[in-house]
């Protein structure tokens, strides 16, 4: 009975501690991959969101400590709703961070029923700009990255002939409905396009079927591990051709690999020398990681500080921190000083920014051609 | 052309599969075992074959055989500390599956946080192809894959047939009191049908390291296939899970001469449906009276 009593006294201080923790702290959500084979990115996207984090806390830039509720989507539709549905009834956090098109599509519905804003930083989906006024995108959408690809690659590099091998889920889908458009456009021509399942893993046969096509240019619209596997095995079965492909590339795994050296990719132009806050988090990032930052590191740490910046505005005019306020408050604010300079958000949630083409050199990528608005 | 192409990359996905599923159908076959976690082993064997021989530049061979004895030992462990302990409380067939993807998790999560969660794969020549014919390029692993598959097989085959502890395996799953009659412990009979059969996924496990490439969830295909290949070569049969794994990497490549590559993974499952409709018992399977 004694040691019942102890250990429900035990509970008691816990559920006290944590309760006091809570009210000590803001919270804010994350709906990333943290398991499954897009890990990977969740790692990334949540490293470089803390980051902000520790930034905002170290420079006091809240009245209290701001933290990171994270939870798993495993980059699938299904699971993130049901993290989303944990952050937005359980958490009762005002701003989630999101990533992947088909899982931020699905998490939008939960988040504009209970008035919780949603950031996504890596889904490039063009539809991503229409999911209601609580979902936001701080990355540009691969309809503004195509737009700006398309009449390099064809007109700029002379590649006429265009093979794409994509993933069928709404990210891939949107690339190719992007690519139909846009080369033509610019007077190419898409000799073949490839739809490959989410889970495949083996692409030796759509390595034959790109040799049979003949392109000068191979476009690859995947993602995660999958991109890298494609690159590895087109490489090594016998298609030597110039490769393609959207922000995605710009993973460490793809910018890593021996075979995918000299591949061309576009992100938002950022300029990481530029003196302070991007300064600041290239220093940070590397010390960190021992790695270069690239386009998805300035945009989960932008999403954050776009929340923190909403948040120091409400708590000035002693507002609650709620998804509601943030909003009208987004509105209001007009732009914001973040990584890569001013940021300015359109009606739609949606930003514009230049966009530069990299070439993958081993490191992070080099930039070859320069910041361009999509037209 | 294309077709022929199809058809050794068929050939050589078709020999990966079928040493995957004769490692499963091995010990499902001898223990009666659902070992979901398979998939696991095939995991572990890659990635310490990858680490140890590209990132701590170790000699293949030296590589492989740590592979071998990881692999080994992690279906040791999951005999002895898992299954074991499971069956010895009564534990239904469904506590096994469960108990057994729960592993398949904690590895996946394990070898994540322990390898780091992208993509990598072994950089090897022998995973580049040659142009043999005009259009048709042929990797020395294909040939590597399917000799490796056909000396694997034979040597099994061999080994259970001609060896007291090989008879013992396939007479477990049938009377485990006869193998006691015999003098033979069935716990041990089983342990060493969970290291053979863990043993041989080490070659697929190699081969996708080079070719493929791995993360920490390639597991989980592998054991879908190695599922499949069973199911369609007849449960409990080793010839039909070779059979099995040879005709699905066939059909998921021979699919793509008339159909688009999205369905090629589905022309699989479509295999196996045909399999379960028409012939239930698979390949070589024992068809089983209803009760």
């Amino acid at each position: 009975m004694r040691r019942l009593r102890f250990l429900a006294l035990l509970a008691a201080i816990q559920w006290g501690a944590a309760a006091a923790s809570a009210q000590d702290s803001i919270k804010i959500g994350a709906d990333l991959p943290m398991s499954g084979p897009n890990a990977e990115y969740g790692e990334l996207f949540g490293a470089a969101a803390n980051l902000a984090v520790e930034h905002a806390n170290a420079d006091k830039m809240l009245s209290k400590k701001l933290s990171i509720q994270f939870e798993d989507s495993q980059a699938t539709p299904q699971q993130g709703v049901v993290a989303m549905n944990k952050l937005v009834n359980v958490e009762k956090v005002p701003f989630v961070l999101s990533a992947f098109t088909g899982v931020s599509k699905a998490i939008a519905p939960v988040g504009d029923r209970a008035k919780v804003v949603s950031v996504n930083g890596g889904g490039i989906g063009p539809d991503l700009a229409e999911l209601g006024e609580y979902f936001w995108n701080v990355i540009p959408l691969v309809n503004l990255e195509i737009r700006v690809m398309a009449p390099y690659l064809v007109q700029e590099r002379g590649f006429k002939k265009i093979a794409l091998i994509y993933v069928d889920d709404p990210a891939g889908e949107a690339i190719q409905k992007e690519l139909k458009e846009n080369v033509p456009k610019a007077g190419g021509q898409m000799v073949a396009e490839l739809q490959v399942p989410r889970n495949a893993q083996q692409f030796t046969s759509i390595a034959a079927k790109v040799r049979e096509a003949g392109p000068d240019l191979v476009f690859i619209a995947s993602f995660g591990a999958q991109q890298a596997q494609i690159v590895k095995q087109l490489r090594d079965n016998g298609v030597s051709q110039q490769l393609a492909s959207y922000s995605a590339f710009s993973s460490p795994t793809v910018t890593q690999l021996p075979e995918a050296k000299g591949a061309l990719f576009p992100t938002q132009s950022v300029d990481w020398r530029a003196a302070g806050m991007s300064e600041r988090v290239a220093k940070d990032w590397k010390a960190k990681t021992g790695k270069e930052p690239n386009a998805y590191v300035a945009n989960y740490y932008n999403a954050v500080m776009v929340f923190v910046h909403l948040a120091q505005a409400l708590e000035k005019s002693g507002q609650p921190l709620t998804g509601e306020n943030l909003l009208k408050q987004r509105k209001a604010n007009g732009s914001f000083d973040l990584v890569g300079g001013k940021m300015e958000f359109l009606p739609n949630g949606s930003v514009s920014m230049p966009i530069q083409i990299n070439e993958i050199d081993g490191g992070a990528g080099k930039m070859v051609k320069g910041g361009t608005m999509a037209k | 052309m294309l077709l022929l192409q199809l058809l050794i990359n068929g050939l050589q996905l078709g020999a990966i599969y079928a040493l995957t599923a004769v490692g499963f159908s091995l010990i499902f076959g001898a223990t009666k075992i659902f070992h979901v976690a398979h998939g696991a082993a095939f995991t572990i064997a890659a990635y310490l074959f990858w680490w140890s021989n590209a990132v701590l530049g170790l000699n293949w061979l030296l590589a492989a055989a740590l592979a071998v004895v990881a692999a080994v030992a992690f279906g040791l462990f999951m005999e002895r500390c898992v299954y074991r302990l499971i069956q010895r409380h009564e534990g239904a067939f469904f506590t096994v599956f469960i108990a057994a993807f729960g592993v398949q998790i904690i590895v996946q999560n394990l070898i994540g946080t322990v390898f780091g969660r992208g993509f990598v794969s072994v950089t090897t020549p022998l995973s580049h192809s040659v142009q043999v014919l005009p259009g048709l390029f042929v990797a020395p692993v294909a040939a590597l894959a399917i000799v490796v598959a056909v000396i694997g097989f034979s040597a099994l085959t061999n080994y259970l047939s001609r060896t007291h502890t090989g008879m013992a395996m396939r007479a477990l799953s049938e009377n485990p009191d006869l193998i006691r009659v015999f003098g033979l412990d069935p716990g041990r009979v089983a342990q060493y049908a969970f290291a053979i059969g863990s043993a041989i996924v080490v070659p697929g496990a190699i081969f996708t390291a080079m070719t493929a490439g791995l993360n920490p969830a390639v597991g989980a295909h592998v054991m879908l296939i190695s599922l499949a290949a069973t199911i369609v070569g007849g449960i409990g049969s080793l010839r039909g899970a070779a059979y099995g794994g040879l005709l699905l990497g066939l059909a998921e490549n021979l699919a793509l001469w008339r159909l688009d590559p999205q369905w090629s993974e589905a022309v699989t499952f479509v295999v196996l449906f045909l399999f379960i409709i028409f012939r239930p018992a698979g390949f070589f399977g024992r068809p089983h009276a209803a009760k």
